[in-house]
């Protein structure tokens, strides 16, 4: 298991599609139970990180070690102990809400008895259980959101990635997945490893952020570091300035000309 | 006022000709220069070499001349079906509701829209008869000497008729896409249309390929005076024999009156009228048609109450893990329409295809041939294994490939269940067959039960090649992909090809006189001969499958690159 307590170590890691590179050097190290927060612009390769950290995808180059396991041998092992929550949603439109989360207990290995209670409850808690024997298809974004939610959690990962998880979720929903991902990580040592780029949910959960710009790792710290060596009010501030968020008005309304 | 159909039409023949992308203008120059050489002057040129090959054409244009009127028709028929029904079934794959959204909240009005739509496909359309038309028509034209003027005016005919057959197709789809709405359920509907559309479309193909004389006398019948496609023919045979230039005169022109039974005014008339017609439809109707609910997911929500008998069965007969797959699988599978029509394709084949049998094996009385019974059962085997379980159903998108990775050997436990339900599901469609050539043929037990064996292992075989092919070549929920292409042609020529490899093998074996047959039976003629051939010819498909199968599990189970 995580040797010194750490979760996550990459070393080098780096994949390119083409010619384009998606994540360049990437030395990172998460340790057991924190909250990390990786953020960065639209294509700043959050997403591809998550997936060769998670087994979906092999890096171009660059060794990394996940729950003690390298992501070359291990992808197996790796997957039994994490959980993803991935970027957009892939469900089954013609399953109902539990009999989706049944499958995903099945791909993990439990059978309908061993998962029903936990999937009752999980759904209860996010609040789809009036709405849980409904095909998906006809669910919102948000609430098909809420139930992958649900299946990254279901068998109880030590390491949930989660990739932009409240990016549709109303205010009440998405203060609801910060209390369960805060309750998750202290009662039960689960480490979250969270792609965002909303700052105010990285500042809420997050005890350590990373922030990701082509590929590269800019800058790493607590949240609270970060604020100060960027001299800014808050997180989203910080994080303008880090990555050059300044606009110019005029530039902004050249293109009606 | 801009010309927003003109905008709609570049978009529409963009999307068509995407596959031509890189060098879009100069490919479709290409395609319509040749396209014109090969109507004015290499069809005809070939096709004369071809009939003077076979039969000097003074000893062939008297039949030429009696078919005309019925193949005219059926060309036609098939002409209209192919016209109406493919851009119905393609344009039904892929509600497209979302763009007619994004067009309405710019200000276009449905008119446009049409006008748009049907100009954009006008050119690959058009292509499409250039090419194809030639070589039919050209025999005729040979045959009958047409002066240059009558070509023209049949080519025009032509013309009128698809244009007018593709812009009431046109129309119709629109106004389907429209009622169902981008809608899941809509979507899933229509998908299952398609399905059933593309069967409609083959059927008569294979049809004319073996029943040609058969359906051109049933179509030279008077009800068919009813559809617009003869009106076309007819003028088309009217043209032919107007400006004949073999001295057609008198008595001869009589007769075509008798089987015509409407002259060429009066055929003219009503083609005219008919494409007037459509096209004032088309405009009128056009606003008043589509008043779009704006907003998907308008219709019902389908709440699930508890399961049936079946899948409790199930549950009880395999209560882990694997079982409740293999359940999912099920409701996945039977809550899409789009795998209904394709069950009762597969029901229907396994009906009609023991009648089919019967009579080709009963051609002389001596009695059922085994050996022809088991060779053509096994190609209908083949055809409904590989046709129920290629390409779609298998995953809905990349997402959903991405949650099933994410458990540890996540694809292979879902190729399993998948594979799993095929067996299920083929349990009664080969029973089914098996079940009435046994009745009809008079097999006693013991045949019924090996006849049983051998079906179902074929069909379990093709079904796993599809699967795993699809596995390996994931075409997701696009039935418009090249990937869904390939998999549905390779998951039923594959198996058919596989099935019948042993006899290819025997009939080389002959040529270089090495007695394969006689080996073969030796090693599996326990039960006799005939079992002998079925064994040989099972087990290409299953060890091949297997392979694929394998493959395909450990290619879904990869990361990717
Ligand atoms: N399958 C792929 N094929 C080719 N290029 C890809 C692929 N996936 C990602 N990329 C490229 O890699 C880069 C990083 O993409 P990635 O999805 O990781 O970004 P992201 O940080 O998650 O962005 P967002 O915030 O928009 O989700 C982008 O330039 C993207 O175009
Ligand atoms: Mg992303």
């Amino acid at each position: 298991m995580p040797q010194n307590g750490v979760c996550i170590r990459t070393n080098h890691l780096n994949k390119t599609f083409g010619p384009i590179p998606a994540v360049r050097d990437l030395d990172l190290e998460v340790h057991e139970g924190s909250r990390f927060g990786l953020l960065g612009p639209n294509g700043a390769g959050k997403t591809t990180t998550v997936r060769i950290l998670s087994g979906l995808l092999i890096q171009t180059s660059g060794t990394a070690t996940v729950c003690g396991f390298d992501i070359n041998t291990h992808r197996d092992k790796i997957k039994a102990v994490t959980g993803l929550l991935p970027e957009t949603p892939g469900l089954y439109s013609k399953l109902s809400a539990v009999e989706f989360l049944e499958f995903i207990g099945a791909l993990n290995g439990y059978s309908k008895d061993a998962s029903h209670r936990r999937i009752d409850q999980l759904l209860a808690i996010l609040g789809l259980e009036s709405r849980q024997d409904d095909l998906l298809e006809s669910y919102s974004s948000g609430m098909k959101q809420k139930v992958l939610v649900a299946s990254t959690l279901l068998h109880e990962p030590k390491l949930v990635f989660l990739d932009e998880p409240a990016s549709r979720l109303d205010p009440s929903a998405s203060a609801l997945v910060k209390e369960l991902i805060l309750a998750l990580a202290e009662e039960t040592a689960t480490t979250f490893f969270v792609c965002t780029h909303q700052t105010s949910l990285a500042e809420d959960i997050c005890d350590v952020i990373g922030i990701i710009i082509n590929g590269q790792l800019m800058t790493l710290g607590s949240p609270q570091e970060i604020i100060a060596t960027a001299k800014a009010a808050n997180l989203e501030k910080a994080y303008l300035k880090i990555v050059g968020g300044k606009v110019d008005r005029q530039a902004l309304l050249a293109w009606r000309a | 006022m801009s010309h927003k159909w003109f905008a709609i039409t570049k978009a529409e023949y963009f999307v068509l000709t995407s596959s031509l992308r890189p060098h879009r203008k100069i490919w479709m120059s290409i395609l319509l220069i040749f396209g014109l050489i090969w109507a004015a002057y290499l069809a005809p040129l070939f096709i004369g070499v071809v009939v003077d090959f076979i039969m000097p054409l003074s000893e062939f244009r008297g039949l030429l001349l009696v078919m005309f009127p019925g193949l005219m028709r059926a060309v036609m028929f098939l002409l209209f079906m192919l016209l109406f029904l493919m851009p119905l079934s393609y344009a039904l794959q892929e509600i497209k509701i979302g763009q007619w959204e994004i067009l309405f909240s710019n200000n276009v009005r449905t008119r446009d829209i049409l006008i748009g739509t049907f100009l954009g496909k006008i050119p690959i359309y058009g292509l499409i008869i250039l090419f194809l038309a030639p070589p039919l028509i050209s025999v005729f034209f040979l045959a009958f000497e047409v002066s240059l003027l009558g070509q023209a005016l049949i080519y025009g005919t032509l013309l009128l008729m698809v244009v007018t057959t593709m812009w009431l197709s046109n129309f119709v789809t629109a106004m389907i896409q429209s009622k169902l709405g981008d809608s899941p359920r809509g979507d899933d509907l229509a998908k299952g249309l398609a399905m059933l559309l593309a069967v409609a479309i083959t059927c008569p193909m294979y049809g004319l390929m073996f029943f040609a004389p058969q359906l051109s006398s049933i179509l030279g019948m008077n009800v068919f005076l009813l559809f617009p496609f003869t009106w076309s023919a007819d003028v088309i045979t009217w043209l032919a024999v107007t400006f004949n230039g073999l001295g057609l005169a008198g008595i001869q022109i009589a007769a075509f009156q008798d089987i015509l039974q409407l002259n060429l005014a009066t055929s003219g008339l009503l083609m005219v009228a008919f494409s007037i017609a459509c096209l004032g439809i088309g405009l009128a109707g056009a606003d008043r048609v589509f008043t779009l609910r704006m907003g998907a997911r308008t219709e019902t929500i389908t709440t699930i109450r508890s399961e049936n008998l079946l899948l409790r069965g199930m549950r009880r007969v395999a209560p882990g893990a694997f079982g409740s797959l293999v359940v999912t699988a099920f409701k996945d599978f039977f809550r899409k329409v789009q795998n209904l029509s394709r069950i009762a394709y597969g029901v229907i084949l396994a009906v009609i295809f023991p009648f089919l049998i019967s009579t080709i094996t009963f051609i002389d009385a001596s009695g059922v041939d085994l050996a022809i019974l088991v060779l053509m059962s096994g190609i209908g085997m083949t055809l409904i294994g590989g046709m129920t379980f290629a390409g779609t159903g298998f995953l809905e998108s990349k997402n959903q490939l991405w949650i099933i990775q994410s458990a540890p050997r996540g694809g292979s436990r879902y190729i399993k269940a998948r594979l799993a339900l095929a067996f299920l599901v083929l349990l009664p469609l080969t029973l089914l067959p098996v079940l009435v050539t046994t009745v009809l043929n008079g097999l006693n037990f013991i045949l019924f039960s090996g006849f049983f064996i051998f079906s179902y292992a074929i069909a379990c075989g093709s079904a796993m090649f599809a699967t795993g092919l699809t596995a390996l070549n994931p075409n997701y929920d696009d039935t418009r992909s090249p990937e869904h292409m390939m998999n549905l042609m390779m998951s039923i020529m594959v198996p058919e090809f596989l099935m019948m490899s042993p006899m290819l093998l025997i009939v080389i074996g002959a040529i270089i006189d090495v007695p394969l047959n006689r080996i073969l039976v030796n090693i599996f003629g326990v039960f006799g001969e005939t079992s002998a051939w079925a064994i040989t010819s099972a087990i290409p498909i299953l060890v091949v499958s297997g392979l694929v199968v394998y493959l395909g599990t450990r290619s879904l189970g990869q990361p990717e690159y």
